[in-house]
């Protein structure tokens, strides 16, 4: 028995205006994701460093228990589990106003969140000790040296595993469809709904979801070689 | 997510490049096992029940219907196996040759029949709504600017789509999640097939709770879904199903599972009664 391919169906009726809704509601979805995310990365990953015992916990449990969730539990917990505890008018509005979309940005981001934090509190420890004594020793005080030195450099180590994180953000925003959000995964089973062809709807969507993550690739790798700062050990391996 | 690229990756590889090979009956007679695709959770058609056990009124319906017209044709004894499908994954299931018929709640379309071929229509039913009891939802001529759940992938949410733009609808891969969201108000009705909901509405915690509203607004004729152009194939399941018609069989499974004393007590009207009877045609 062989399948008969027919890609018209990708252009044909709605499902070109469904592909390119799927795919704004994943950048939407993703973007904000990712911003959140980094921002908790980011707070987190710098309280994992710090000398103050209670913060460092704090953040670590944060950490530990954000990504050790499965991220289907996240979006069922931020749709589900969140919204009994809003007030009744905050609620309605909200049910209103695409709850699942901010469950998902939120399930999202704070997942993501913590697997940042590991990979900023790597990069910020990366760094040898004698790095900032050196720079101490120029005359610096431990602020501009963290501002001038440290902070610049751990961005750049950063950047290969923060894309990797990212790519897998933008991928993981599909489990967003299991609350009802009408992202790309979600918009190319309705193609399949409607026109009873799984493979040409489900090859669309992994088009653009490949087109999506290696433009971001790209864009990353040209970032990295063009901030790399010369004469440090395995700059410019970037393609 | 992962079963669909699986099956689909399977699919490409397998389905795709083997053209011209075997034919279902030839594979079953070789294989000496019917694979049927079904529902884990749409009860009573296909689900795990308390005991365990994965039953249904489809997979009754080919176990002692179809599967002894199948050893019947095929002149030895086929076992039957089964594996979990669901809306999205049981077309590329059949054309994958994963599995051999789609046995649970699938609707016979237009659309699908260029993609499968469908055996006699075994269930009448149409989409309704699932509410609070008390809600002034009343049938899809009150949902305008509702928030309304519906399944993903269902006909339902289609017609929902196209009948009332206005609607906010959200679709839900499964039914817990949209009866979920019904509960705690994410949504004012759950759209689905009457007898999902009248399924739905008798295994909630309070089944007085609830209320299964509206006219049919679609019409939902389940079949069972196989490889296209298999027209040996589907006359066996077809024998199979209108002998159990005629022979009263078929109505014994019904009540066992939608009669009076059943978890989901779902008469059969005199109407679908004949409509089935008329399916049957002289030996």
């Amino acid at each position: 028995m062989s399948y008969e391919l027919d890609w018209s169906v990708l252009w044909s009726g709605q499902s070109g205006g469904w592909l390119l809704q799927g795919f704004l509601t994943t950048l939407e979805i993703s973007t904000l994701g990712w911003v959140l995310a980094a921002a908790l990365g980011a707070l987190c990953g710098a309280l994992r460093t710090v000398p103050l015992t209670i913060l460092r916990c704090l953040a670590a449990g944060y950490v530990e228990f954000f990504r050790n969730v499965p991220l289907l539990v996240w979006m069922f917990f931020w749709y589900f589990g969140v919204s009994p505890l809003l007030p009744q008018v905050a609620r309605e509005w909200l049910f209103d106003h695409g709850a699942e979309f901010w469950a998902a940005v939120f399930a999202l981001g704070v997942y993501h969140g913590a697997r940042f934090s590991e990979v900023i509190r790597a990069g910020i420890q990366s760094i040898p000790k004698t790095q900032l004594e050196a720079a101490l020793s120029t005359g610096l005080t431990i602020a501009q040296a963290y501002r001038l030195i440290i902070l610049p450099i751990a961005v750049r180590l950063i950047i290969p595993p923060a894309t990797n994180e990212t790519l897998n953000l933008i991928k993981n925003s599909s489990v967003a469809l299991t609350i009802g959000v009408a992202e790309l995964t979600f918009q190319t089973r309705q193609i399949e709904t409607y026109t009873a062809k799984a493979f040409e709807a489900l090859a669309a969507g992994t088009i653009i979801y490949l087109t999506l993550c290696l433009t971001i690739a790209l864009l990353m790798a040209r970032i990295e070689k063009r901030v790399a700062i010369p004469g440090m050990i395995g700059q410019g391996s970037a393609p | 997510m992962n079963r669909l690229l699986i099956v689909l990756i399977f699919a490409l590889f397998n389905g795709l490049s083997d053209a011209g090979a075997e034919t279902t009956l030839e594979k079953l007679d070789k294989n000496g096992t019917l694979v049927i695709g079904t529902r884990t959770g749409s009860p009573p058609f296909g689900y795990v029940n308390k005991k365990n056990e994965w039953v249904g009124f489809s997979i009754d319906l080919v176990e002692k219907a179809i599967l002894p017209a199948v050893s019947k044709k095929l002149n030895k004894n086929i076992i039957l196996e089964k594996k979990e499908s669901a809306p999205a994954t049981r077309i590329p299931l059949l054309q994958s040759n994963a599995v051999d018929l789609i046995a649970e709640t699938m609707t016979d379309t237009q659309a699908r029949r260029e993609q499968v071929d469908f055996s006699l229509t075994f269930f009448v039913t149409g989409a309704q709504f699932l509410v609070k009891k008390g809600t002034p939802i009343k049938g899809i001529e009150s949902i305008a600017g509702k928030r309304v759940a519906a399944q993903q992938g269902s006909t339902n949410a289609r017609i929902i789509r196209e009948r009332v733009p206005s609607a906010k609808l959200v679709e839900f891969p499964d039914q817990p999640a949209a009866f979920q969201a019904l509960i705690q108000g994410q949504v004012q009705a759950y759209a689905n097939d009457g007898i999902q909901l009248a399924g739905l509405k008798a295994r909630a915690p309070k089944p007085d709770a609830w209320a299964v509203v509206g006219d049919f607004f679609s019409y939902e004729p389940y079949g069972m879904a196989m490889r296209k152009n298999e027209s040996d194939f589907r006359h066996v399941v077809n024998v199979g199903l209108m002998d159990a018609i005629a022979s009263g069989l078929y109505f014994e499974i019904y009540n066992k599972w939608f009669g009076p004393k059943a978890e989901i007590p779902y008469p059969l009207t005199t109407e679908s009664k004949r409509f089935l009877q008329m399916q049957v045609v002289p030996k």
